[in-house]
């Protein structure tokens, strides 16, 4: 979509680190102004509203980057200014020029900001070719923005998200309360406010893999009182099945037709038509809140199609096993600088048959700042078997390596799923406590043991650094998402 | 074909000759390729081999592997080929195909070996993991 052709409201998106480095410079106590380049990638939604996505901070020094104005108080020299112009040209990023001014709670520009912006913003938008350029003005709590689109339209800045630990969002100036809340939530709302109430009405959550882990987070979200899903699974219920997806019943796999001691075709047939598990948890979701928005997409995350319903979401849970799938959601984290959580159990067993490791892992992945590729947590070989047909693989295994189904028990299906909503309900509320981590968890279910890891950051990852070529915050702009090609 | 694939798929042709290398796309935008007439010579009896494999529409973060090579491979001292060589395979399988047909399958031995994890700095491309079996199998 042209850059023009958006007529929603703008919001920018900023990761956490991102956002308290840009604090730092801005309001080191001295009560004075600073400056900053801001490199944002842009990400148009389908409901014509737009996603500006930080990128990159340049901070300006003072004194070098930042001088007296001619007309204004301060002003970003004219190098420093074309230096970052350029490099937004030639990646096809957003330009916007930052200062601060005191006081908190709200923020406007001044009439010299203002005067300033019409006299250099139509040369910016020339230099910058194509790319929407623009001015964001901070103060303790509060952002306004004043954005020059290509065509000559002027629009300002709704509100920024900060995604991080948990998700703040600052606006201009604060927004009157709204209407009452349903008595039904007293319980929770006596928590979270009314305020949380409407968060997550407001919240669009995809989950990927509607299995044992998949239909606990859709229950527990769909309680909650989250107002939308997208749910991606392609696979049908099977019988071995009922042990773990809430909301199966025995007639959603012709229970008997199905069953291993009927013949072979009656059972491929009954199969054939069970209930996809996306119907499943549609069900689950409207029973428990009916005027949830709910997308059942019967298809492989990897088909494009699928992957632009998720590009839509405000959260990701993923709850499938394939590597395919973490490369994915991965990439769309930092590239599009949405917030998600990778969810899964494991049980080991040795040669013997005997129990050894049992454990759930939830892996908060964070824009800029949690990667399952720098934390090696994306096997390059079993991308390579994911990518062949059944029988390929099963030709090219050696006998030593029998492909064996997996142990999987709904209790520890239950321990990530929980965690994990519980992760995203105080994130998004932003009630997560100062000493929060991010921090990958993993439950030992045999020693009742929690163990915490703190996620290693590659500097020049292809996936959440912001090097040329690289994903952080490019948005549409950026690299190709590794989905399956058409 | 995904671009990464495509541009995997350049970097091939532009190390051995362009009307050596074949290319059939799978259903999901990676692609199987046949590399012919790559010289072999000692330790094995044939002089050269074509080499086929498959480039993942995830490419270049999925590794390239296994490898296949002509079907009657053996080794000038007749000892077997030893661990990571096996016989009996047929390569490409035409259910992956996006086309079946576009290449025919051939019987094959096939060459098996995973690389450890591709760091993040410099992945690991599909030419660089076809040079490095090729060099694998002649140190054999
Ligand atoms: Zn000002
Ligand atoms: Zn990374």
């Amino acid at each position: 979509m042209a850059q023009d052709a958006i007529d929603g409201p703008w919001s920018l998106t900023i990761p956490e680190t991102l956002f308290e480095t840009l604090q730092g410079h801005l309001f080191p106590g001295d009560g004075d102004e600073h400056g900053a380049v801001l490199v944002a990638g842009i990400h148009p939604l389908r409901s014509g509203c737009a996603r500006l996505l930080a990128r990159d901070l340049f901070l300006a020094e003072d004194g070098v980057d930042y001088v007296p104005g001619k007309r204004g108080y301060r002003m970003l020299r004219a190098e420093f200014v074309r230096r970052h112009i350029l490099t937004c040209r030639d990646e096809q990023l957003v330009y916007l020029a930052i200062h601060n001014h005191g006081g908190s709670g709200s923020v406007a520009f001044s009439s010299d900001d203002l005067n300033s912006h019409e006299r250099g913003y139509p040369a910016l938008l020339d230099i910058s070719r194509g790319n929407a350029v623009g001015a964001l003005v901070f103060a303790h709590g509060a952002v306004a923005g004043d954005i020059w689109l290509p065509g000559g339209r002027r629009v300002a800045l709704d509100r920024t998200e900060i995604i991080g630990r948990q998700r703040r969002v600052l606006r201009p100036a604060p927004r009157g309360s709204r209407a009452k809340g349903d008595p039904q939530y007293d319980r929770q709302t006596r928590m979270f406010g009314q305020a949380g109430q409407l968060i997550l009405a407001g919240a669009r959550v995809a989950i990927i893999g509607l299995g044992g882990v998949g239909s606990l987070v859709a229950e527990y979200l769909a309680r909650l009182g989250v107002g939308a899903f997208v749910l991606i699974d392609p696979d049908r219920l099977d019988p071995t099945n009922i042990p773990r997806v809430v909301g199966s019943r025995r007639r959603d796999v012709w229970w008997g037709l199905s069953s291993p001691t009927a013949p072979a075709w009656v059972r491929r047939l009954a199969l054939a038509h069970a209930t996809r598990k996306v119907d499943i948890a549609r069900r689950v979701i409207t029973e428990a809140n009916p005027s949830a928005h709910v997308d059942a997409i019967a298809r492989n995350i990897l088909e494009p199609s699928a992957t632009a319903d998720l590009l839509e979401c405000d959260y990701i849970f993923l709850a499938a096993d394939e590597m395919r799938a973490r490369l994915l959601v991965n990439a769309i984290v930092h590239q599009y600088l949405i917030p998600g959580v990778q969810i899964g159990s494991k049980v080991s067993v040795d040669e013997s048959g005997r129990l050894t490791d049992v454990f759930s892992v939830v892996r908060p992945l964070r824009p800029g700042i949690n990667c399952l590729w720098c934390n090696q947590l994306i096997n390059p070989g079993k991308l390579a078997d994911e990518a062949k047909v059944d029988r390929e693989r099963k030709g090219q295994r050696y006998v030593d390596d029998d492909e064996v189904i997996a142990p999987s028990v709904i209790t520890l299906n239950g321990v990530g799923a929980a965690h994990a909503c519980d992760d995203f309900l105080f994130f998004m509320t932003a009630l997560v406590a100062p000493s929060g981590t991010l921090d990958f968890a993993r439950y030992e279910s045999r020693s009742r043991a929690l163990s915490m890891s703190s996620p290693r950051v590659d500097p020049c990852c292809t996936e959440c650094s912001s090097e040329v070529g690289c994903r952080l915050g490019h948005g549409a702009t950026g690299p190709v998402l590794p989905t399956f090609a058409v | 074909m995904s671009p990464a694939v495509q541009k995997a798929i350049d970097a091939i042709t532009g190390q051995f000759n362009r009307d050596r290398v074949l290319v059939a796309a799978d259903r999901e935008g990676g692609a199987y390729v046949m590399v012919e007439g790559v010289t072999l010579g000692a330790p094995f009896a044939q002089d050269d081999s074509w080499i086929g494999f498959h480039i993942p529409s995830t490419c270049p973060y999925a590794d390239v592997y296994p490898h296949f090579v002509r079907p009657d491979l053996a080794r000038l001292d007749g000892a077997s080929l030893g661990e990571g060589i096996s016989t009996g395979h047929a390569f490409p399988d035409q259910a992956a195909l996006k086309t079946p047909g576009d290449m025919p399958a051939r019987t094959a031995v096939q060459v098996s070996r995973r690389s450890n994890r591709k760091d993040t700095a410099g992945l690991e491309t599909p030419l660089h993991k076809l040079l490095k079996v090729i060099q694998w199998l002649k140190t054999r």
